[in-house]
């Protein structure tokens, strides 16, 4: 119920919410693409731009797809596989990156 | 129909909250998204992991244009939007609305393959082919995937686009354009990670 009321809500901003979020994804954008041709050291770069794309996807998914109004079971079924690839790559790390 | 598919689901999740919160399509389409996940999650974690390991590739990285690469991710960040506004125009019951946005779309996925193909072309003719190296292999093979995907957007926003002109396929349409939507917006969530994985890193 609270959650059907929350997607209403959601609609019903319809327009100007789905602007401003499309205003915040190309800021986001842009402060990426800053960060990347301006002079600081590489590793900083990186983490700077992969935390934009972070907030991004974190936008669109929350806001576009209307995911912090679903049913808490659509979360484990989106976050779930993103768990398990994470987990993949950090057991992997050692034996690939790092062989000698 | 949909009411039949939601008790269905209700039942196996064995709550009444669940009738109302999630259809049978949505779930299914959320239970898709995440096998769509494990494909783009594996490939995205074999390349970081392959990145690290050949010291990040960075002689074959500065050969891709992250220009075109920025300007395409800004083509689909508009996508979105126009994609959002044509679900909010279903539900407000506005079809003029909606085929305009999904008009929008549809243009701007296809703007995004053009410029893709542009792309392509312009590495292909430098010798920068999938068999030039692993990084090349992975390049084409992560966007070539994704832009697949696209490709399967377009299609689906097309024949939504096509039945939205006419009175009697309304109502599929403003069932339907929810799980276009979900789709569209999941192609570009891919691309916002892979546009700094392969072009600014």
């Amino acid at each position: 119920m609270v959650g059907s009321i929350r997607e209403q809500s959601a609609h019903s901003a319809g327009v100007p919410l789905d602007l401003r979020i499309w205003g915040w994804l190309v800021g986001l954008l842009i402060a990426g693409l800053t960060v990347f041709v301006m002079p600081i050291p590489r590793i900083a770069a990186i983490g700077l731009v992969f935390t934009a794309a972070i907030i991004k996807a974190a936008l669109v998914v929350r806001k576009y797809m209307h995911l912090e109004a679903e049913h808490w079971l659509l979360y484990v079924i989106a976050l779930a596989p993103v768990i398990l690839i994470v987990i993949m790559a950090v057991a992997l790390l050692p034996d690939i990156a790092f062989k000698q | 129909m949909e009411t039949t598919a939601n008790i269905q689901i209700a039942t196996r999740l064995g709550g009444r909250d669940s009738i109302r919160k999630i259809p049978a399509a949505r779930l299914a389409l959320w239970l898709f998204l995440a096998s769509e996940i494990m494909i783009f999650g594996g490939l995205i974690s074999c390349f970081i992991l392959l990145r690290i390991a050949h010291g990040g590739w960075d002689a074959e990285a500065a050969h891709v244009h992250w220009r075109i690469g920025a300007f395409n991710t800004l083509v689909l960040l508009t996508s979105s939007l126009t994609m959002a506004l044509a679900c909010t125009g279903a539900k407000e019951g506005m079809a003029r609305r909606v085929r305009t946005c999904l008009g929008l779309t549809i243009l701007l996925g296809l703007t995004f393959l053009g410029v893709k193909a542009c792309e392509y072309s312009l590495e292909i003719s430098k010798g920068l082919t999938p068999g030039a190296g692993l990084f090349w292999a992975f390049y084409y093979t992560l966007t070539g995937l994704h832009s697949l995907h696209v490709l399967a957007g377009i299609i689906l926003n097309t024949t939504l686009w096509i039945a939205a002109g006419r009175m009697q396929m309304w109502s599929l349409v403003q069932r339907r354009i929810e799980y276009a939507g979900l789709y569209w917006h999941f192609v570009d969530v891919v691309w916002i990670f892979l546009f700094p994985l392969v072009y600014l890193s």
